[in-house]
């Protein structure tokens, strides 16, 4: 083998190999510089010139034009309070207190970032929109068939994610989220 | 054996490490590339266009918040500064937020930066000034997105904030 050869596999193998590890690290999710509390993770950094090269191209894939944390804070689930991957075919009662914010929703996608197709045309659960409990924790339902009370479809996917959006967040939820107190997402069962 | 592929596989490091790189720099720039390209042919630049709530159906970008309504406006700061002015929404969220072509946010306004008040901003390059009255927001490449979200607490209100918004103008100065 001439040396010219050696050069070229190697540098076509380092050209793939980096760029399908780029490409591998950007679609695995928000894990870089992230914060998880529970189930839910998120990035202090979005949409900020401080992100990391890896944060802004994940941010791009999966969030593209999301807000600085000053303005909104979004934590997403992919798992419920067990650590088990959320399926479009349990029923989950996600249910928590007051959120240190001015407002927010949770709301169901699948795949990147899409909202599901469902018969009741609802994607999201705003606070208003939760059932009120009289010892102040709000709950609704995530199930792919009709609920009574507050009910988020799945549509039956097998894969979702839910999506938290806090607005105007406090000082204190922004500089520590780790420990702010955030829903919990607990699995009633499957079909 | 080993000596003769040591160069060529240092070589392989350095390329990969160069790819990797520019890979993870070109993504944001693509990718925005993109949704200014999809948002774009809903029409012309420098206007705003008043999207529809986001549905299953009408999804414009990944990660749409069905309570939020969005207006976008696609500018281009090549034939001089564009102004943006948001008209202010009455006991609602409303912000106004402004993408670069890197994706990164150079200015975000609300209503509690307003106190209620209209959003006033003046996007400019360097070399370009922002008249009297507009905030300046200045801003390292030609084009990006700004984007107008309104919070409605019942998608019924849907007409009446729809009307509203429509007074909000993004236009070359």
């Amino acid at each position: 083998m001439k040396s010219w050869h050696r050069f070229a596999i190697c540098v076509t193998l380092g050209l793939i190999g980096g760029t399908a590890f780029a490409v591998h690290q950007v679609r695995g999710g928000l894990g870089d510089g992230t914060v998880a509390n529970g189930p839910w993770t998120t990035g202090k950094s979005f949409g900020t010139a401080e992100a990391s090269a890896l944060t802004r191209a994940k941010v791009a894939l999966s969030g593209l034009l999301a807000l600085p944390a000053k303005e909104a804070m979004y934590f997403t689930a992919k798992v419920d309070s067990d650590g088990k991957a959320l399926d479009g075919r349990c029923t989950y009662l996600v249910s928590g207190g007051k959120l240190d914010g001015r407002w927010w929703s949770v709301t169901l996608y699948e795949g990147e970032g899409w909202l599901v197709k469902n018969s009741a045309n609802r994607w999201s659960i705003p606070a208003h929109a939760a059932t009120q409990g009289e010892d102040g924790i709000w709950s609704f339902t995530v199930a792919p068939d009709t609920q009574s009370g507050s009910w988020l479809p799945t549509g039956g996917v097998k894969a979702f994610d839910l999506t938290l959006r806090l607005y105007h967040p406090s000082a204190t939820l922004i500089s520590d989220p780790a420990k702010a107190s955030l829903p919990a997402i607990k699995r009633l069962g499957c079909i | 054996m080993m000596r003769r592929w040591l160069f060529p596989l240092v070589a392989g490091a350095l390329v990969a490490g160069g790819a990797y790189q520019a890979t993870l720099l070109a993504t944001p720039y693509v990718l925005m590339n993109a949704a200014m390209k999809k948002i774009g042919a809903r029409g012309p630049e420098n206007r705003f266009a008043f999207g529809e709530m986001a549905t299953a159906d009408n999804q414009p970008i990944v990660r749409p918040s069905p309570d939020l309504s969005y207006s976008t406006c696609v500018f281009n700061l090549a034939k001089g500064p564009v102004l943006i002015d948001v008209e202010p929404v009455p006991d609602h969220y409303w912000s106004v937020s402004i993408f670069d072509a890197r994706t990164d946010v150079a200015a975000v306004r609300s209503d509690r930066d307003t106190g209620g008040k209209a959003a006033r901003l003046a996007l400019v390059k360097a070399g370009q000034k922002a008249p009297a009255g507009y905030e300046p927001v200045r801003l390292e490449h030609d084009r990006g997105i700004a984007l107008i979200r309104i919070l409605l607490a019942d998608p019924a209100e849907f007409p009446v904030i729809d009307a509203i918004r429509r007074k909000s103008t993004c236009k070359v100065l």
